[in-house]
């Protein structure tokens, strides 16, 4: 264990000055003087620009399924599914995700509540907020307890394990890319750890249940509801809500593995992390995510993920202002030497796809494989 | 035959509990949608337009309110919460109504203004006709009883007028001839609350006393006083509405005077007792009916959990929301941004210690 974690300091001096005790608490300071003067000045702003994404997202999906329900004509079909998916790219990205982040807690307006809202995929959002807002979000970037670094599946850096099974990772890749929100919705099931013995099939049924659950809404609602409402046009409602879902997992796919996976993002391993003050947390949390560049309309379609480094610092402030804090987080990392890693999106997506033809393959040189 | 609307309400209920109509039936945006055509429409929520603004003294303003079609009605001497946002967040308070409950489609609020309350602020100020609040059911058990057998005594103090006069008004409609002496305690005439109102009421009213006791002539009234002033007060069943320590000691006297006739009091919420430096605050659970002590500074999921409690929680440092908890009243602080923030809201187990005595939804 020595070794290992000799080795890990060895790697991460390379990539960047090891700050003093005397440097993270100053730098926890600034980063909460950041949080707060955004959070005390929470209020009608705020609410203003969530329910204008929610009306945005209704009546999106409105227009959509209303075209590809009623309509006879590919134009409409075309336009249709255009609608839908963006229907449900703003509804997932930037009103679920952020919505159940807790970013509107504080409005005490049910509608906007973390633990009451449910988003439109198959993932469960009880599980959800456990496997991202808690082990995601806490543990971010520790191999063997971030669970969404590779999500078990996929190969990403030099510290993980090689296994043969990673040798087709491209092919993984492309098939978790379509069927992204089942990925995410069965992520928590932790199916790895009934390959591994360490579960029992009795466990692994019990924590499928609100999985199947979802499943079985969301199927009910695109697959035969909405068909059988316009039912003269059944095949054409099927076959648009299965494209607007797919359009929906490909983006959301893209925008995730933006994240953590791009060039220049750092991997943890549990010791390094062991009694951390929120000044370390908050160096992790920078060192280990990504930004995208891009115009206000980007950043809200990736439901401001694309501003990943401000949302995993602040995780429940409303995610419309991270734009707003950007250039003073990244001014707070200039000073303390930390990489502030952000690029466009197809640089960004352009060396995760690299690490995913990379990593499949065993590496080159020994390096210590900590999870 | 029954009628119609409750039938259709049923109806409407399950349509709207129907998950596999999801979307079509989402309560939200049908309220949104509905609310785009009439702010006062709703499948799921009352809601009421203000009609008209009448200010009663310096400090105390009533709100006419015409409320949607799923106002319940209300029985005299209760009240209700007012649900309004204020800088985006949603705020509620509980108000007396005062207004005759055999008017079906208006109502009444009478709030005094509180410099520290945010809701009375609010309505005081902002609040204009054509506006639209949301409302709660009423309740309330300050109410008449299923039989009236003694002759009443109605005492209000200051704002407590405010459910006495409603409780009038029904008595007015069950009893026009029933015997009520009703007590006003407040500083001075301008004070008065209700003034025309009443005098118009003992007018066709033989058996209505109207007596009134002004503290910045005669000082406060001490309760035997008071009750001397009554003809034959031990008799009487008795409602009074006002501050605590007044009730108290109405109550006492009663029993002094050997009362037998029953007493009802409305306890208005008053602020949650602050524990004295270094003392614990005293938290109540609604959904275990368990209570829980909590010292300063120490987090409420760690005072929950050496309780026997078991909160949901994740991070336990803030970050996931998971430990999310309902707090009906109360005063709590941030523990990692040293805020304070108080009354009904969400808080976070993990990062909030008790500043005051708490209800929490546990």
């Amino acid at each position: 264990m020595t070794t290992l974690s000799k080795s890990m300091e060895k790697r991460m001096n390379a990539a960047r000055p090891r700050l003093s005790r005397t440097q993270v608490a100053a730098l926890q300071t600034e980063l909460d003087a950041v949080r707060d003067s955004v959070m005390s000045t929470l209020g009608e702003r705020d609410v203003a620009h969530i329910r204008k994404m929610i009306r945005r997202a209704r009546g999106s999906a409105i227009a959509g399924r209303a075209m590809i329900g009623l309509g006879l004509d590919p134009f409409s079909f075309v336009v249709g599914v255009a609608a839908l998916a963006h229907a449900k790219i703003v509804e997932n990205m930037e009103i679920g995700h952020n919505v159940m982040h807790g970013q509107y807690d504080w409005t005490n307006d049910p509608a906007l509540n973390s633990l009451r809202y449910e988003w439109d995929n198959v993932c469960d959002a009880g599980m959800w907020r456990h496997f991202h807002n808690y082990e995601h979000h806490t543990y971010t970037n520790i191999l063997g307890k971030d669970r969404d670094f590779g999500y078990t599946i996929l190969r990403l850096s030099d510290e993980q394990k090689w296994h043969p099974f990673f040798l087709f990772q491209p092919l993984w890749n492309a098939i978790l890319a379509l069927a992204f929100e089942f990925g995410v919705g069965g992520h928590d099931i932790q199916a790895e750890r009934l390959l591994n013995g360490t579960m029992s099939w009795q466990e692994f049924k019990a924590r499928s249940k609100p999985f199947h659950r979802k499943i079985r809404k969301q199927l009910a609602k695109d697959y035969v509801l909405f068909p059988l409402l316009t039912f003269w046009n059944a095949p054409r409602v099927l076959l648009g809500n299965l494209l607007a879902n797919l359009i929906r997992n490909l983006w959301s796919y893209a925008i995730i593995f933006c994240g953590h996976f791009p060039n220049g993002t750092e991997v943890f391993s549990e010791e390094e992390t062991r009694d951390e003050t929120r000044g370390d947390w908050y160096v992790r949390q920078i060192v280990g995510s990504a930004n995208i560049e891009g115009s206000r309309t980007f950043h809200i379609l990736s439901g401001h993920l694309s501003h990943q480094i401000e949302h995993h610092l602040f995780p429940d402030m409303p995610a419309h202002r991270y734009a707003e804090i950007a250039s003073q987080v990244r001014a707070i990392c200039a000073r303390y030497g930390l990489a502030y890693n952000t690029a466009s999106f197809a640089r960004q997506y352009g060396t995760v796809l690299a690490k995913v033809f990379r990593h499949a393959l065993p590496s080159r040189r020994a390096t210590p494989a900590f999870a | 035959m029954p009628s119609a609307a409750p039938l259709l309400r049923r109806a409407a209920d399950r349509v709207l509990r129907a998950s596999w109509l999801h979307p079509l039936n989402d309560a939200d945006a049908l309220n949104d949608l509905l609310g785009w055509v009439d702010p006062r429409w709703s499948l799921t929520e009352i809601r009421a337009e203000l009609v008209r603004r009448e200010p009663e003294t310096d400090e105390v303003c009533s709100f006419w309110l015409r409320p949607n079609h799923l106002w319940p009605g209300f029985a005299g001497g209760q009240h209700l919460s007012v649900q309004v946002e204020i800088d985006g967040v949603r705020q509620q308070r509980c108000f007396s109504l005062s207004s005759d409950p055999a008017e079906p489609r208006l109502l009444r609020l009478t709030v005094k203004r509180h410099d520290g309350g945010r809701v009375s602020r609010w309505l005081h100020e902002r609040l204009q006709p054509g506006d639209v609040v949301t409302l709660g059911a009423p309740s309330g058990d300050f109410v008449l009883p299923a039989r009236l057998e003694h002759p009443l005594l109605l005492i209000g103090a200051g704002s407590g007028m405010t459910p006495v006069l409603s409780l009038l008004y029904a008595l007015r409609t069950r009893a026009p001839q029933a015997d009520v002496v009703l007590l006003q305690v407040c500083r001075s005439p301008a004070d008065e609350l209700f003034a025309g109102e009443l005098q118009a009421l003992a007018r066709d009213w033989p058996g209505l006393r109207v007596q009134v006791w002004h503290t910045a002539q005669r000082g406060r009234p001490d309760a035997a006083t008071l009750l001397a002033g009554v003809a034959d007060a031990a008799a009487r069943e008795t409602y009074v509405c006002g501050p605590a320590p007044f009730m108290a000691a109405i109550e006492t006297q009663r029993q002094a005077l050997g009362a037998s006739a029953p007493l009802h009091l409305e306890r208005f919420g008053l602020p949650p007792r602050a524990p004295v430096d270094g003392a614990a605050a005293d938290v109540r659970c609604t959904r275990s009916e368990r209570a829980f002590a909590a010292a300063p500074g120490t987090a409420l999921l760690a005072a929950a959990e050496s309780a026997g409690l078991k909160p949901a929680y994740g991070c336990r440092i803030g970050i996931c929301h998971t430990c999310l908890c309902h707090k009906r009243s109360g005063s709590v602080e941030n523990l990692v941004s040293g805020e304070r923030s108080d009354g009904d809201e969400w808080i976070r187990l993990c990062v909030s210690a008790a500043r005051s005595d708490l209800e929490l939804d546990l």
